[in-house]
């Protein structure tokens, strides 16, 4: 901490370098750096707060002053970009749920056809939340599929989102109805999938 | 300081948008819906005045509303009105996009200065003929030249006050004293409510 030498009239310069800037704050006419610091006094300052306020309201009017009619396709396009970040917030919980579990248990495998498969599963809510990593990327025509494997039968349980190329981004899917025996199971079936499994499983994981 | 209160053109009959951003900080998706048909309009003609590039604009526009659908549960209004809120993220993203044109610009062409400014009258001249915009004409009509001119540089070109300062040759305490008495002036013209 610098002190400043008692003569300076520093009281006086730290309320100009301050509240002169609430003008130019409202109107985003700081530079980062000066951002930053004005913000910092903001907090502090008693009087600065009320006539942020005030000018961030003229500068409302200002902006509305230059309404202009959005092309309508700009409505559909922010519509659906809301409902997919809705889908995906609610995904992100429901797979957070599942690897918070109280009784979460993991199981990891290499597949067959190369990569690694890994599985959380929540017995109790009958969840498992699936990955993989390095899986080859299949053609158009064919899925990776997963299946719930135990007393009950053998259910589909998911169809994966085709592998990033680069094997690099881990594919996340989440599946429910998960029975107190099953394993998880990873089949190659045609685009689409299919009911029962027409081929031999690259994985088969068992989350104890 | 007492809060004066002005008929706003731009607050229809209904729920306020103070309301709305709570429901939408909730993720009410109708409520987004209504708040986009009164928002829209203000938020692409901000960022179209500030871009001047109807595409980027598109883009940008686009970006601040989906900021508001994802920061809503952020708005607090006892810091201001929702329609302040709102121009506020549009209005920084639309600046943020224009500086780093210009940085870009700047490093390329090694060019000092960007695309001129509009010129404070083309400013009041373009400004569509709604109630609000006259309201605004009619309040900016009222400044001095140099205030006008610093606070829609700055406003509606997106400049930085330094850079205010060196497109106009006069000081950097200048460029804020202008600004301060400008929106001071402003603020008890339009007699916005705060």
């Amino acid at each position: 901490m610098v002190r400043l030498p008692w003569f300076l009239p520093w009281r006086r310069l730290l309320r100009i370098t301050g509240h002169e800037l609430a003008g130019p704050y409202a109107l985003d006419a700081l530079e980062a750096a000066e951002r930053t610091r004005f913000e910092r006094h903001l907090r502090r300052c008693t009087t600065c707060p009320a006539e942020v306020r005030g000018f961030a309201a003229v500068a409302a009017s200002l902006g509305l002053a230059a309404a202009t009619t959005p092309p309508p396709a700009l409505k559909g396009r922010v519509l659906a970009d809301i409902a997919a970040l809705d889908a995906a917030r609610s995904a992100d919980a429901e797979i957070a749920a599942v690897l918070s579990a109280a009784d979460a248990r993991v199981a990891s495998a290499a597949t067959s056809a190369g990569g690694t498969a890994t599985v959380v599963a929540s017995r109790r809510d009958g969840s498992v939340v699936f990955t993989s990593t390095g899986l080859p990327v299949l053609p158009p025509s064919s899925v990776y599929e997963l299946w719930f494997i135990g007393s009950a039968g053998i259910r589909p349980a998911a169809l994966m989102p085709s592998p990033d190329p680069d094997g690099a981004a881990a594919v996340l899917v989440l599946a429910s109805g998960l029975s107190r025996d099953d394993a998880i199971g990873v089949t190659v079936e045609p685009a689409g999938g299919t009911d029962a499994p027409t081929t031999t499983p690259i994985v088969v994981l068992t989350p104890r | 300081m007492e809060s004066r209160q002005a008929p706003d053109p731009f607050s229809p009959p209904g729920p306020d948008l103070g309301e709305l951003l709570t429901l939408v900080a909730c993720g009410d998706q109708v409520a987004f819906e209504t708040v986009y048909d009164r928002v829209a309009p203000a938020v692409f003609g901000l960022v179209l005045r500030v871009l001047r590039d109807s595409a980027q604009s598109e883009e940008v526009a686009q970006e601040a509303l989906l900021e508001v659908w994802r920061t809503a549960e952020r708005f607090d209004p006892a810091r201001g009105t929702g329609l302040a809120w709102v121009m506020t993220i549009a209005h920084r993203r639309a600046v943020d996009r224009v500086r780093s044109e210009r940085a870009a610009a700047d490093r390329e062409a090694r060019v000092a200065s960007a695309a001129p400014p509009p010129a404070a009258d083309e400013v009041a001249e373009t400004v569509e003929s709604s109630l609000e915009a006259e309201r605004v004409r009619h309040c900016l009509d009222g400044l001095t030249g140099t205030q006008r001119e610093s606070i829609t540089l700055a406003y509606y070109s997106g400049l930085s006050y330094p850079q205010v300062a060196s497109k106009l040759g006069v000081a950097l305490g200048t460029v804020k004293t202008r600004i301060r008495d400008g929106l001071r002036r402003l603020r008890d013209c339009l007699g916005v409510s705060w």
